[in-house]
């Protein structure tokens, strides 16, 4: 099966026509995505500040980073969660949606960013720690801010783009000539 | 009266000018939620090193300033924004109850979070300072009310879907 015919499937399952018919669930849904959105930004956004020595650099990296990396990770769990939820509820119009495609890709770069930082830059922590931090440093924190910040730009940008699903009232005559 | 002065402003030039240009309003939601990031993670962060859980090597005071101007700083920001947005689409906004009590709500944390860094101004330069129950109960409390900000920031597109019958305007006036 490809992707289009996967969105489609994903689009006909029970869950997806539930969450469409019911009332409360999409409100519910989009507000727990926003705050876990709103959790991971801030707690990245704390990290990336530190790591670009703005406004200090008068706490320990290291103990920064462990005391909000739960936080982080138990926010982004749910902002997925929710966000499966929001895929299926209409899979087959964001599967085609230019700004949902750019927000996985931006958030794949976040990945990116994140692993390297892990893996190369934070390797020598220790000797940075309690201090400035080096120029790769930065720029992970750079990067990182810049990535996110995108994220929830383009994320709001999906809700302008995607279209409505909604149905015209049969007494309603809409004139879609303009009167010519 | 809050009704016919949101139909009043939503035929304002400056309304207009928003309601036309299609961008103005998604990059001011843009901005609005980053905020909500900025400031809910400030007040998570005062409100876990009340709770004994983060900055413990450190002072009350020395974490209060420095995430408080955070906090204060994306209030501001989101007020002006979210003024803007009122200005863009007023009959929405008044006749949604999520938004009047987002407003009531908002205005509660801000009285809170001045009271807040009054009450504990005394303890703040004490380096291990273990607050009372009291503080603890008020600091969650405090993010659980900002929670309910978000959503109901959130509801108000959904507002007749949340309120039903309690919502303020006519019921299929209701759009996302």
């Amino acid at each position: 099966m490809d992707l289009p015919g996967i969105a489609q499937f994903v689009h006909d399952t029970a869950l997806s026509e539930w969450l469409r018919d019911s009332l409360k669930a999409m409100p519910i849904i989009e507000a727990i995505h926003v705050m876990a959105a709103a959790t991971v930004f801030g707690t990245i956004l704390v990290v990336d500040l530190r790591l670009l020595g703005w406004p200090s650099v008068q706490r320990s990296f290291s103990k920064l980073h462990h005391e909000l990396v739960h936080w982080t990770w138990f926010a982004f769990a749910a902002a997925v969660i929710t966000g499966v939820l929001l895929f299926v509820v209409n899979a087959v119009t964001y599967y085609g949606n230019t700004a949902f495609r750019l927000k996985m890709l931006a958030l794949i770069f976040a990945g990116v960013n994140m692993f390297v930082f892990e893996r190369v830059t934070g390797r020598d922590e220790a000797a940075w720690d309690k201090g400035p931090t080096p120029r790769a440093a930065r720029i992970a924190g750079a990067l990182s801010v810049t990535i996110w910040l995108s994220v929830l730009f383009i994320a709001r940008w999906i809700g302008f783009t995607k279209g409505y699903d909604f149905s015209i009232p049969d007494d309603v005559n809409l004139d879609l000539n303009f009167g010519q | 009266m809050f009704l016919d002065f949101a139909q009043v402003l939503g035929g304002t030039p400056l309304s207009i000018w928003i309601q036309s240009h299609l961008w103005v309003t998604p990059l001011l939601q843009s901005i609005h939620i980053v905020m909500i990031g900025v400031v809910f993670v400030a007040v998570l962060m005062i409100t876990l090193r009340v709770l004994g859980r983060v900055g413990n090597e450190e002072t009350f005071a020395a974490v209060w300033n420095r995430f408080s101007p955070w906090m204060w700083g994306g209030i501001g920001v989101m007020a002006l924004t979210g003024l803007v947005l009122g200005i863009a689409e007023p009959v929405r906004e008044a006749s949604a109850l999520s938004f009047w009590l987002k407003m009531s709500l908002i205005v509660i944390g801000i009285l809170g979070a001045l009271t807040f860094g009054r009450t504990l101004r005394p303890f703040a330069y004490v380096g291990d300072t273990q607050f009372s129950g009291g503080a603890k109960a008020v600091a969650a409390g405090t993010v659980v009310l900002w929670l309910c900000i978000i959503f109901l920031g959130r509801a108000i597109a959904y507002d007749v879907e949340v309120w039903g019958s309690l919502h303020l305007g006519p019921v299929e006036s209701s759009l996302r």
